[in-house]
């Protein structure tokens, strides 16, 4: 459901997802507005952890160390298909029972799915987070996966393919995982082939919950009007009960990435959409955050915005002088040991060999020559971006989950600002030299490709021939 | 192409002489000669830190915050030459500061329209203080802020958000921005490439709100106030110039039609600031003859008039999907301005109705027993969406219901849509009417969390009333609607003629008078009269 929005993320988004104050001055000062992050373990493994702003409303949720990534080819599609079956009732509970409760507490349910993670989360007012969290944990361990449901959401999981297919930009990143991670888990889709989809039974799905919805891979983040004390308790009620099994979990083997491409032509399409990326860093990686940096460095425009000639991104300004594309948008989607850092336009045909060129020159220059004031401003810019976006409790609780998964922690804001003004201009090059100078890209394109340079040449504009 | 190859042959000859260098033998072996395999990326990080799973070392102490709760008061000045101030305290680091007037498309009746899109797109530029927009971008970058302009029908809003340290320096460019831009000749000539780009987009897009909610304002007030088009025409993009928008802007930047407001700050310091780059320093169109000078707007009170609005176009498709072709329709009725005593009658109505995509996101909680989703999406399988808007201004409200559906299905939908409008003044459930009421709670209270929001409340009250109420006041508000209050403010609005919007293959659109007649109220309510419907 939510999956095609996590699929693509800026280096904002999913970047490195703490907050981070706007000058380095006076961070001390600052941190007395913001409540800290608490985290509890419970006696099976589950990670409690939560932010409590008193606000009259709150946000909970589940996330799960699972997604596409722990599928094989046989049963990929597993773990959406569940994301599916998710609401549509459970042992104790209808669907309906489960709808109209949410519904007249005026909640929100929510689950998505990404390539490593499988998130459950709902929405309330303060008062309901009890409920909220006994409805969150009722679904993830007593889900009635009854067969006629499972018939009917095979329908409209083939239906929301199409809505993917219709989604260029969703069918472009899908195209560069597939290229860029050939032969192992992280090339495949989330949603799974057809062929898939059409047969996964309910055995299926009760063994991919019997492997992977392992308390100690569960974390239960919680942002808005919580207190810790009672969301622990909440826990130990509701999922304290959880075992972990013995089961092998499959060894998470690493994923093998390829310098390579993949070119959809569709001549009949007005506009040309092309991803181009590197290999990027895993989620703990320090190199990250100079290269989130990098990334903002690029940026990214659409030329509705007009104004791009002032925008802090060269690429945005030679992009909107040059009228050389209609959006860019530059990202850093990380995965537990590797990741894609690249970026993603849309281009007329007679556009696309020009600004690839751009983009390319803009890649040479920031490993060779990229300047302290342009790494200051974008460093900036880095901040305000990550802080500004942790507004609201769903932002601040999915954040809490995902950094829990990634980082085992929740990395305080004073440090995330540290890490951030220890990148310098020569710790930018230096990053950039060692993922993106010389490397071969992956490239995903889709429609009217012609124009589109050969992948040999491609290649040859990720180095310089310099004295 | 002769030349490059010859050009290959004797650089393969001129190498083959150097040393050092493998010379190249007969046949096609380079392939296997790779001079340097693929490297692997090296493990170890070039950045001297620990990974990021694991703290840094000497990190100074930290103090965090403790929760409290989130009471706080708006407070309002009005400052001498009628400006308003309202501010208000909050939780949290960065502030949101910005300014709300009293200007849109509603008011460009003695103008050609599409003013407003221009401004939007002119807005943060450059002014006297900042020569470029460079200058100011940073200025406000420096204190880690972003910032952006939108409008609607009657209102404009420019907002920043930033480190609340900086209030100063945003104070001092939202002032700029508001009442000093240069409006270059390049930055008006950006302004309108962009507007034009966005006309070109908006056209190859199958998403069709935006063009139809202008359509159905046209409709509704036709010709008039909030029916001017938001959108700025195509014959009007080349004949908007400096001039034309500098006069506007003399005559709807006035202070008395200004509310500078922001969230998480000081009221004191904040007002003085204001004063300073607000008051004491004047805007460009001022001159001498200044303070004889009338403001001429328009002032004249929106009139519905109901009636049709259609445009048979094609609608582009989603590219690559086997979605099929749609064909849109809107159907709206007069209802209430938001100083209206059945204001939140009517959006407790609304949130009754809800509705949304056949095929959407998102899980429970998205509205699914709401009315439009029981009564039309859950038993008319063909239609693609039905959507609920309540548009509330200062004079009158529109509340519209959106739908699509393949062209054949479209004589269909329409009817269905009017007929489920009309039972809006029939029987109200007692579990629809408390789950609607909760759900428009809870939606106030979430959609409150976000600073920018709390802003745009605060400024659009302070504007409309001088004051701002609490979310409070209208939970308390909202708990006391009652199934009558629904019914009457129903009954009122279906006393007038509706209006209607469509566009996409309309060959099976009913005629205006057939959907006006499946509207009427009938005291009878049972019958859903099914079998009007051709197969």
């Amino acid at each position: 459901m939510l999956k095609v929005a996590n699929t693509l993320r800026l280096v904002s988004k999913k970047g490195t997802n703490a907050r981070a104050l706007a000058t380095a001055v006076g961070y001390k000062q600052a941190l007395v507005n913001v409540p800290p992050t608490q985290l509890t373990v419970l006696d099976n493994g589950i990670r409690v952890a939560s932010e409590d702003s008193g606000a009259a409303t709150a946000t909970v949720g589940l996330w799960i160390d699972a997604g596409s990534r722990y599928e094989t080819s046989k049963n990929n599609g597993v773990a959406h298909f569940l994301e599916h079956m998710a609401f549509k009732g459970t042992s104790k509970r209808s669907q309906t029972d489960l709808e109209l409760l949410v519904e007249n507490m005026g909640a929100h349910l929510n689950a998505y799915t990404s390539r490593e993670q499988t998130v459950f989360y709902a929405k309330c007012l303060a008062n309901d987070v009890p409920v909220a969290v006994e409805i969150l944990a009722d679904i993830i361990q007593n889900s009635s996966l009854a067969e006629p449901e499972i018939e009917r959401e095979r329908g409209v999981i083939l239906r929301e393919m199409q809505d993917v297919e219709s989604n260029l930009q969703e069918v472009v990143f899908d195209h560069l995982h597939a290229t860029a991670f050939q032969g192992t888990p992280l090339g495949q889709t989330i949603l799974g082939p057809t062929k898939n989809i059409k047969k996964i039974s309910k055995s299926d799905l009760q063994q991919y919950i019997k492997t992977h919805y392992q308390p100690s891979r569960i974390v239960l983040s919680g942002a808005g009007g919580i207190e810790h004390g009672k969301l622990v308790d909440l826990a130990q009620k509701h999922l304290g009960g959880l075992k972990n099994t013995p089961i092998d979990v499959p060894e998470l083997a690493p994923c093998r990435y390829t310098g390579s491409e993949i070119r959809v032509r569709d001549d009949s399409m007005p506009l040309a959409h092309i991803a181009i990326a590197v290999e990027g860093a895993g989620w703990t990686d320090p190199d990250n955050i100079p290269l989130m940096v990098a990334n903002t460095l690029v940026g990214a425009w659409d030329r509705s915005q007009g104004g791009g000639t002032n925008n802090a991104s060269y690429l945005a300004r030679a992009a909107s002088a040059g009228n050389l594309c209609h959006s860019f948008q530059s990202f850093n989607t990380c995965y537990k040991d590797t990741g894609l850092w690249g970026i993603y336009y849309v281009a007329e045909p007679m556009q696309i060999e020009d600004m690839l060129f751009n983009i390319q020159h803009e890649w040479m220059k920031l490993c060779t020559s990229v300047t302290e004031g342009e790494v200051e401003r974008a460093k900036n810019i880095l901040k305000t971006n990550m802080l500004l976006q942790l507004d609201g409790t769903t932002p601040v609780c999915e954040d809490i989950g995902r950094q829990i998964l990634c980082y085992n922690r929740r990395i305080p804001i004073h440090e995330l600002d540290a890490r951030i003004n220890a990148v310098t201009a020569q710790n930018v090059r230096d990053v950039c030299y060692k993922f993106i100078y010389d490397r071969c890209p992956a490239v995903a394109a889709v429609g009217p490709t012609e124009a589109l340079l050969d992948y040999t040449r491609i290649r040859s504009g990720m180095y310089w021939l310099r004295a | 192409m002769s030349h490059v190859s010859d050009m290959k042959i004797l650089f393969s000859r001129l190498c083959s002489f150097k040393n050092g260098l493998p010379t190249f033998k007969h046949g096609r072996t380079f392939s296997q000669n790779v001079e340097r395999p693929p490297q692997p990326l090296p493990k170890e990080s070039v950045t001297p830190l620990p990974p990021l799973s694991e703290p840094m070392s000497n990190l100074p102490p930290v103090v965090y915050a403790s929760s409290k709760s989130e009471n706080y008061t708006t407070e309002v000045t009005t400052l001498s030459n009628g400006l308003r101030v309202a501010s208000e305290k909050k939780f949290g680091q960065f502030c949101t500061a910005g300014v709300v007037i009293d200007s849109g498309p509603r008011y460009e009746v003695a103008y050609p329209n599409g003013i407003c899109h221009f401004l939007e797109k002119l807005s943060f530029g450059a002014t006297h203080k900042y020569p470029t927009r460079d200058v100011m971008l940073r200025e406000l970058e420096r204190h880690g802020g972003i910032c952006d302009c939108q409008g609607s029908r009657d209102t404009t809003v420019y907002a920043t958000s930033a480190d609340s340290r900086g209030l100063e320096a945003v104070t001092q460019v939202l002032a700029e921005v508001t009442l000093r831009p240069m409006l270059s000749s390049e930055e008006i000539e950006g302004a309108r490439q962009a507007v034009a780009f966005e006309l070109e987009t908006l056209s190859m897009r199958p998403e069709q709100e935006t063009i139809l909610m202008d359509m159905i304002h046209a409709a509704a007030y036709r010709g008039n106030t909030l029916g001017l088009p938001k959108i700025c025409p195509m014959e009007n993009v080349y004949k908007i110039d400096k001039g034309i928008i500098l006069t506007y802007l003399k005559n709807h930047y006035t202070p008395d039609r200004m509310v500078v407001a922001a969230v998480g700050v000081d009221h004191e310091p904040f007002v003085e600031y204001v004063q300073k780059y607000f008051v004491d320093m004047k805007p460009t169109w001022h001159s001498e003859d200044s303070d004889t000078f009338k403001a001429q707007t328009d002032k004249s009170i929106a009139q519905y008039t109901g009636g049709l609005e259609k445009e048979e176009c094609e609608i582009p498709l989603y590219p690559g999907s086997d979605l099929p072709e749609l064909s849109h329709v809107v159907i709206g009725l007069e209802s209430c301005s938001h100083s209206d005593p059945d204001f939140v009658a009517t959006c407790v109505l609304n949130m009754m109705m809800g509705g949304g995509g056949s095929f959407s996101a998102g899980g429970p909680g998205k509205g699914m027993y709401t009315r439009l989703y029981t009564n039309v999406l859950n038993r008319y399988h063909w239609m693609f969406n039905a959507t609920s808007y309540n548009h509330a201004y200062g004079d009158t409200g529109l509340m519209c219901v959106h739908s699509a559906s393949p062209p054949a299905r479209l004589h269909d939908t329409a009817l269905v849509i009017a007929r489920e409008l009309a039972n809006m003044a029939g029987h109200v459930g007692e579990t629809e009417l408390r789950r609607a009421k909760t759900q428009l709670q809870s939606m106030l209270l979430m959609n409150l969390e976000a600073r920018p929001v709390v802003f745009e409340d605060i400024g659009r009250q302070v504007l409309a009333t001088g004051k701002r109420k609490p979310p409070s006041f209208f939970i308390n508000e909202i708990e006391k609607i009652t199934g009558e209050d629904i019914i009457r403010v129903a009954r009122r609005m279906l006393s007038k003629k509706p209006c209607v919007a469509a566009r996409g293959k309309l060959s099976n659109l009913p005629s205006f008078e057939d959907i006006q007649s499946n509207m009427t109220v009938k005291n009878d309510t049972s019958g859903r009269r099914l079998n009007f419907f051709r197969a």
